[in-house]
């Protein structure tokens, strides 16, 4: 064999057996070598950051669409298909509200933009709540979940910390991901701008600290909807952390 | 042989396994790679595209009142004006811009180790550096630039950049004004192909709360082509006056209901504050007659007393000269008093002032640490005592070898001893007249338009600037090095003392500011280029005098104005006409004191001086 394929079957299979070990060492988790493999950890025990609290959203992005009903057939920035924009020109807040879904704007794809406090919190090891003041709405986040839910304004959203690729050692870096489906149809705005019961919801949740002490947890969301969408509508919004529940106030969902 | 196979398998099992590489040093992951070319996602903020919005569309934006009534007496037409045709971007504003953005990063060739990640924008083509190596920030009375000074570090997996030294750019380009205040910290975390770009604003002069804001940016799947974005500027409206800068009265703006009727938002959330960032404001949305009352009360500055400056002083105060190299042969050195240039050169050094004769020994000192050769030519650009201060020392300090030996050694017993001051006529005439010492005295005046020299291997230009801040203003502009020293003309931290018993007169400063603006040539867009040494602050560059210069016009015409309507100087200081430039230059004491300059533009108004008087 020439050298320079011996030296690269050396490499190759020490790299064959570094990734063994690598593996073998992950599964061990931080309990050391030589132990017994720790079970997986919870979803509370493994976050990455805290995020519970209280947050008060920061409307600073598509404010003129969030902080007030924008003007029926106003659906600029949403690239909705022909489907949609007939859906969207045809709304009529009074028909929502005769048929009590007074919430479609309300829904887990358009929440996080509604203004209003956020308490998260954890409801228990592997579930995260996340509770909306505005239109009273609750998001429950499943760690661990069987596949299998009925559809709902805030659907069935499956969490997990979603890992950069770190050396061992190093304190694991990461997002919450979450993605939601099973939705019930509802509005990515509030005059109507429609999403289907086909929706996929994907969420980044992101904290980052300030030194003048202030924390920011921002959402960025992909909503892809093969019914009403023709291409994913991303945005990106963002709360600051409050002390306490300052400001939370409940309020019912409004059609208007 | 067998033996070193089983060794190096063995540790290489054990490196990759343990996060090592072969040298043994802990591979510590520096952060996520955000290498690659990528575009802001199209969708959110929709009719902001470059981030320009609608006339009066404030809503969301925590300006504090400087910042609304700026915003409100900005008029689109000022963008036609030659210094703001290709203004560039700062940032956050440019990452909401609908062009692409190119990001890399920049390794030492031997260590490998991060120096820095650079970012190109195709907008404004700029590019941005953000220090990875843990350098510090430049001094306060450095130069500003669009991009600012960036360092960064990663923080798990989100890169986070401090950024300082911005120029005055835009929150919104619909005159939502970024002070030259502001730092920036922004935070990038990498999703695939999709970056979460969160930024806090932080504006002393024009924000009441830091604005925080979050952009997605989208991977871009192949590179694109579009990188350029070619801009000069050239003059748009023939017979369009050098003093001529577009703004609105306040309470006068023609398209204020605009933007509001439109979308069918009530007037006060349009306007932004603080409150408009936050849910409480739609309950305070609902009582229509009040929130237009409320908005009524904003489209004016409140009544009392001017606002003081929140700017920091760059001038360090520490007893200390500071040195700070401009280019070409140029230094500034900072400490004592006004600014003093320093131009070095195979001849003997030229310096342009003399600063306030405090610690003029350091001045020394800071010119021996640049050159063994002693100071031939002092310029005195006024009479000021914050620039001639020091003449006296400084001119002892110095030598003349041109006169020693000239016919001017049969005149003068020390001619050539100490060096030659150079000034206006009107210098002398006043430093005599405040029985300054004679030594301090120019002794080289000139009475034309201009006093040339040519000397350290470049032309020297010195103009005269009548009726400016007072009668003995002067220029000077290095040809070769691309400066102009403007003297007390132009500041970066007050508004012009302009001196109306000695002279003085806001048509004279303003054409001044002009004149200095006729001889600048920016490198690229409203960036670089010619170099300009204020009399006090900041090393800046053609962008910084425009900007004061407009600032100056625009006050000049609402005094203006509240003349022809009859009002009195008492009525304009209770108009309070500098109310959005108060927060970054205004003073309550002193001779750059806020009501000290409003009187001033107010008598030269009511009294022009004479053409060319004091000439």
């Amino acid at each position: 064999m020439p050298r320079s394929l011996r030296i690269g079957a050396r490499l190759a299979l020490a790299a064959g057996l570094g990734f063994i070990a690598a593996v073998g060492a992950s599964g061990q988790g931080r309990g050391g070598r030589g132990g017994p493999p720790e079970p997986p950890k919870t979803g509370k025990a493994g976050a990455l950051y805290d995020i519970t609290g209280y947050w008060v959203s920061v409307v600073t992005e598509d404010w003129r669409f969030r902080m007030v009903t924008p003007v029926k057939g106003d659906y600029t920035g949403v690239t909705l298909n022909e489907q949609g924009r007939k859906l969207a020109d045809a709304w009529d807040p009074a028909n929502d509200e005769a048929a009590g879904e007074q919430c479609r704007s309300y829904g887990a794809p358009s929440l996080m933009r509604v203004p209003g406090r956020l308490h998260i919190s954890w409801q228990d090891e592997q579930t995260l709540k996340i509770e909306a003041d505005a239109g009273q709405q609750t998001r429950v986040l499943h760690f661990v979940f069987a596949d299998d839910a009925g559809s709902s304004w805030q659907g069935f959203s499956k969490a997990l910390w979603e890992m950069v690729p770190v050396g061992r050692g190093v304190t694991p870096v990461g997002s919450l991901k979450v993605v939601t489906t099973h939705l019930k149809p509802g509005y990515l705005r509030k005059n109507g701008v429609p999403y289907s019961a086909n929706t996929t919801l994907t969420e980044y949740f992101d904290r980052v600290n300030e030194p003048n002490g202030d924390a920011y947890l921002s959402v960025t969301t992909t909503v892809e909807d093969p019914v009403y969408l023709a291409q994913p509508f991303l945005t990106a919004s963002h709360f600051r952390k409050q002390p306490d529940a300052k400001g939370w106030s409940l309020t019912p969902c409004s059609a208007r | 042989m067998k033996l070193f196979n089983c060794i190096l398998v063995f540790a290489g099992a054990l490196a990759w396994g343990q996060g090592l590489d072969f040298s043994g040093r802990t591979n510590l992951p520096a952060g996520p790679d955000m290498s690659g070319t990528w575009y802001p996602q199209p969708g959110q903020d929709s009719g902001l595209i470059t981030a320009s919005g609608a006339l009066v569309e404030y809503g969301g934006i925590p300006v504090n009142e400087a910042g609304r009534l700026y915003a409100l007496a900005w008029s689109a037409a000022r963008i036609q004006g030659r210094q703001h045709q290709c203004m560039g971007y700062t940032v956050p504003y440019t990452y909401n811009q609908p062009g692409n953005l190119r990001f890399w990063e920049e390794r030492d060739p031997y260590t490998q180790r991060l120096i820095s990640i650079k970012h190109y924008w195709q907008i404004s083509e700029g590019t941005r550096t953000i220090w990875m190596d843990d350098r510090p920030h430049p001094p306060a009375y450095a130069q500003h630039t669009w991009s600012g000074f960036s360092t960064g570090k990663y923080e798990g997996n989100t890169l986070t950049v401090y950024t300082t030294h911005l120029k005055r750019g835009w929150i919104r380009a619909n005159g939502l004004a970024q002070s030259d205040e502001a730092t920036i910290t922004e935070h990038f975390i990498r999703h695939g192909d999709r970056m979460t770009y969160i930024a806090i604003v932080n504006d002393p002069v024009y924000l009441a709360e830091p604005f925080s804001r979050t952009y997605t940016l989208m991977r871009n799947a192949k590179e694109p082509d579009g990188w350029l974005y070619a801009c000069d500027d050239g003059e748009q409206i023939l017979g369009r006056r050098e003093d001529q800068v577009e703004s609105y009265m306040w309470g006068q703006h023609p398209f204020l209901r605009e933007f509001a009727d439109t979308k069918h938002i009530p007037l006060l959330a349009t306007l932004g504050g603080p409150e408009t960032m936050y849910p409480e404001i739609l309950a305070k949305l609902k009582d229509p007659q009040a929130t237009e009352a409320a908005a009524r009360a904003e489209l004016t500055p409140a009544s009392g007393p001017p606002h003081v400056s929140r700017a920091a002083d760059p001038n360090p105060h520490d007893g200390a000269i500071h040195i700070l190299p401009v280019q070409g042969n140029l230094y500034m050195l900072v400490g004592d008093g006004g600014n003093i240039a320093l131009q070095i050169g195979d001849q003997a050094p030229l310096a342009v002032n003399s600063g306030a004769g405090q610690i003029t020994d350091k001045v020394l000192a800071a010119v021996r640490k640049l050159t063994d050769k002693p100071i031939q030519f002092i310029v005195n650009t006024n009479f000021g005592s914050d620039f001639t201060g020091g003449n006296v020392k400084l001119r002892a300090g110095g030598h003349d070898p041109s006169v020693e030996g000239s016919f001017f050694s049969g005149q003068f017993a020390d001619a050539g001893r100490g060096a030659t001051i150079i000034g206006h006529q009107n210098v002398q005439n006043h430093l005599l007249a405040l029985k300054q010492p004679a030594d301090g005295w120019p002794s080289d005046t000139f009475i034309q338009g201009r006093r040339r020299k040519f000397h350290n291997g470049e032309a020297v230009e010195i103009f005269y600037e009548p009726n400016a801040t007072n009668d003995s203003d002067t220029i000077v502009h290095f040809r070769r090095s691309d400066v102009i020293v403007t003297g007390d003309l132009f500041s970066t931290t007050s508004y012009p003392q302009i001196d109306i018993k000695n002279g003085g007169s806001i048509q004279g400063e303003i054409a001044a500011l002009n004149h200095i603006l006729d001889r600048t040539v920016y490198q690229h867009d409203e960036e670089g280029g010619t170099l300009v040494v204020p009399g006090h602050g900041r090393l800046c560059d053609e962008w910084e005098v425009a900007e004061y210069r407009d600032m100056l016009v625009i006050i000049r015409d609402r005094v203006q104005e509240l003349i022809k309507s009859g009002a009195t100087l008492e009525k304009v200081m209770a108009a309070r006409v500098t109310a959005d430039y108060d927060d970054r230059f205004g003073a309550n004491s002193g001779s750059s004191a806020t009501d000290v300059f409003v009187e001033a533009v107010y008598t030269s108004l009511k009294n022009p001086p004479k053409a060319g008087s004091g000439n």
